[in-house]
């Protein structure tokens, strides 16, 4: 059967389940209703609901208490890498309460220090590789401490991070060889030069493929708007 | 020596499956000592013993039952002219067969390849005809097994002559069974006031969708331009454990992570299964508290990755993709 059937070539918004980050709505920040409806119109399988800043927790908090109905498959949370005022202890407690609402919650390894804490949010927990403008969990040495720390956590596989550090993508093949059965997301977008995400440019999409490829088990999370048509051009 | 599928999987992914291998050897094991117990009972010359479930999947734990049926390899005669009987095998076997009534009874080779469809293809009568093909073990009576395995594919694929079409008869009857699993699944809540809930549902989620899964993509990927290669092709890939038939599936369409993945969460399952405290806590888990219990949590956890490896194998591959498209929901 197989032999007589042509293979398509494989483009990113062709992927199931793919769903945005609210991390890129800056316009309608902490308007939790609107982020949603937004996430909702890329995908309404997958999602991840972006509190980057800790001062933007309680909102959210507040939001899911009162249970709205949600149509994503899969949710993730993304926990605060910036503004961090709370002591651990404290914020990995605000993130418990969030996590039943959740598949996983994202945490970045640069940000945490006691993994102790972070052990009690168990299969919940996915740790996220970092990109070269940081000191921690960008290499496989550093994850593997972090994961050896927090046992039961998941990889978020951030692959502009990873092509930041080393454009040949060697080292999103090592990332993705030694933590992939840990895999539970991949973030994808490009970098601006300051290491901000941008959509994914056509080049970076043709050289991230073959990566994704290996990861067609699991939600794909835009961290940056999809091409608009003209920048496709 | 060749290694097994699974095997090649886990050294393509980088990853073992520990608790597969575990219940393979305990698998190994416990059907010598059931051959030698039940070898020393009377058998008729056409007459098997069968184990089904996690015995004819090679994933015997510790708290698996013996399901078994008599396998008749012809037509039906009365149970007294029947060699070993009922109650030989079931004094020699450890476990009382399920409630259903599709286990610990007599099936008749004439009956589950004769009676494809309508009425008289019963609940118990699909059920027998799908585990004989997908997951049985013969412990007496090997070569009446074989002989009635082939029988029943053969009379599924007597009319698959259509070029570039997978078997659809056999297609139709693994979809079927695999709807009629989950139909009944919801039957067996309202008949028994929610009893066993937990363990239904986490065994729904993980070793029976395995199991649809493991017949369906041999049936789609079989190769459609000779009668003899795809009898041959199928008979290959249905004599393997189910878990071997999904490893080499996710081998072949060149997804070995997707497939570490999958096969894994499930290893994880069986592991989990393999302990009495976890297996208790499901079996006791009604429906109301599913979301409070951690074991249900974890099943349901597992189940998912599952699922969602089974639908990038299906839905995300190129060789696969275009064929579910065509066969697989009309």
């Amino acid at each position: 059967m197989t032999a007589t059937l042509t293979a398509e070539r494989r483009s990113l918004l062709t992927h199931h389940p793919i769903g945005a980050s609210t991390g890129y709505m800056y316009a309608i920040r902490g308007d939790w209703r609107a982020l949603i409806a937004e996430a909702i119109e890329l995908s309404p399988f997958a999602a991840e609901l972006s509190v980057l800043s800790e001062s933007e927790m309680e909102g959210l908090a507040c939001f899911l208490a009162d249970r709205p109905a949600l149509p994503f498959r899969y949710l993730s949370i993304h926990g605060p890498s910036k503004g961090r005022t709370m002591s651990e202890p404290y914020l990995v407690e605000a993130l418990i309460e969030l996590a039943p609402h959740a598949e996983s919650v994202v945490m970045h390894p640069d940000t945490m220090s006691d993994p102790e804490q972070y052990r009690r949010l168990g299969h919940k927990l996915v740790i996220e590789n970092m990109d070269a403008g940081k000191l921690d969990g960008c290499t496989v040495e550093q994850l593997r401490t972090w994961f050896a720390d927090v046992p039961l956590a998941g990889f978020c596989f951030d692959i502009a991070h990873a092509w930041s550090i080393d454009p040949s993508m060697d080292l999103a093949r090592e990332l993705l060889d030694e933590f992939g059965s840990r895999l539970r997301h991949v973030h994808v977008s490009s970098l601006s030069g300051d290491l901000h995400h941008v959509p994914l440019t056509e080049e970076h999409e043709e050289l991230f493929m073959p990566l994704l490829e290996r990861c067609l088990d699991v939600p794909w999370i835009l961290e940056a708007p999809p091409r608009s048509p003209q920048t496709s051009a | 020596m060749k290694s097994r599928p699974l095997e090649q999987l886990a050294e393509a992914c980088g990853r073992e499956f520990k608790n597969l291998a575990k219940a393979r050897q305990e698998t190994e094991k416990k059907v010598e000592q059931r051959r030698t117990r039940i070898d020393k009972l009377n058998r008729c010359e056409d007459t098997s013993v069968v184990l089904m479930g996690s015995w004819g999947r090679s994933e015997v734990t510790s708290g698996s039952d013996d399901d078994y049926m008599i396998l008749v390899n012809g037509a039906w005669r009365p149970e007294h002219e029947i060699d070993p009987s009922i109650d030989d095998v079931a004094q020699l076997l450890n476990q009382k067969p399920g409630r259903e009534g599709a286990f610990g009874e007599i099936a008749f080779s004439d009956y589950l390849e004769k009676r494809i469809g309508l009425q008289e293809d019963d609940n118990n009568n699909l059920t027998r005809r799908m585990l004989l093909l997908l997951e049985s073990r013969p412990i007496l009576g090997d070569e009446n097994h074989r002989v009635a395995q082939e029988k029943i594919l053969d009379c599924y694929l007597r009319d698959a002559r259509k070029p570039n079409s997978p078997p659809r008869l056999l297609l139709n009857d693994v979809v079927r069974y695999w709807r009629t699993i989950c139909v009944d699944f919801a039957g067996k809540q309202r008949k028994r006031r929610g009893e066993g809930w937990g363990i239904r549902n986490a065994k729904l989620r993980t070793s029976r969708k395995l199991l649809f899964a493991s017949g369906l993509l041999p049936i789609l990927e079989c190769p459609s331009d000779s009668h003899e290669g795809m009898r041959s092709f199928l008979l290959d890939r249905l004599r393997m454990p189910s878990t071997d038939r999904l490893a080499r599936s996710f081998l072949d369409a060149g997804v070995p992570d997707v497939g570490g993945r999958t096969l894994g969460a499930y290893d994880e399952f069986i592991g989990r299964l393999d302990e009495a405290s976890f297996r208790a806590a499901l079996e006791s888990v009604p429906r109301e508290d599913g979301d409070r219990s951690d074991e249900f949590l974890e099943a349901r956890r597992l189940g998912r990755a599952i699922q969602s490896g089974l639908l990038g194998l299906l839905f995300e591959t190129d060789l696969l993709r275009s064929l579910v498209r065509e066969f697989a929901i009309f």
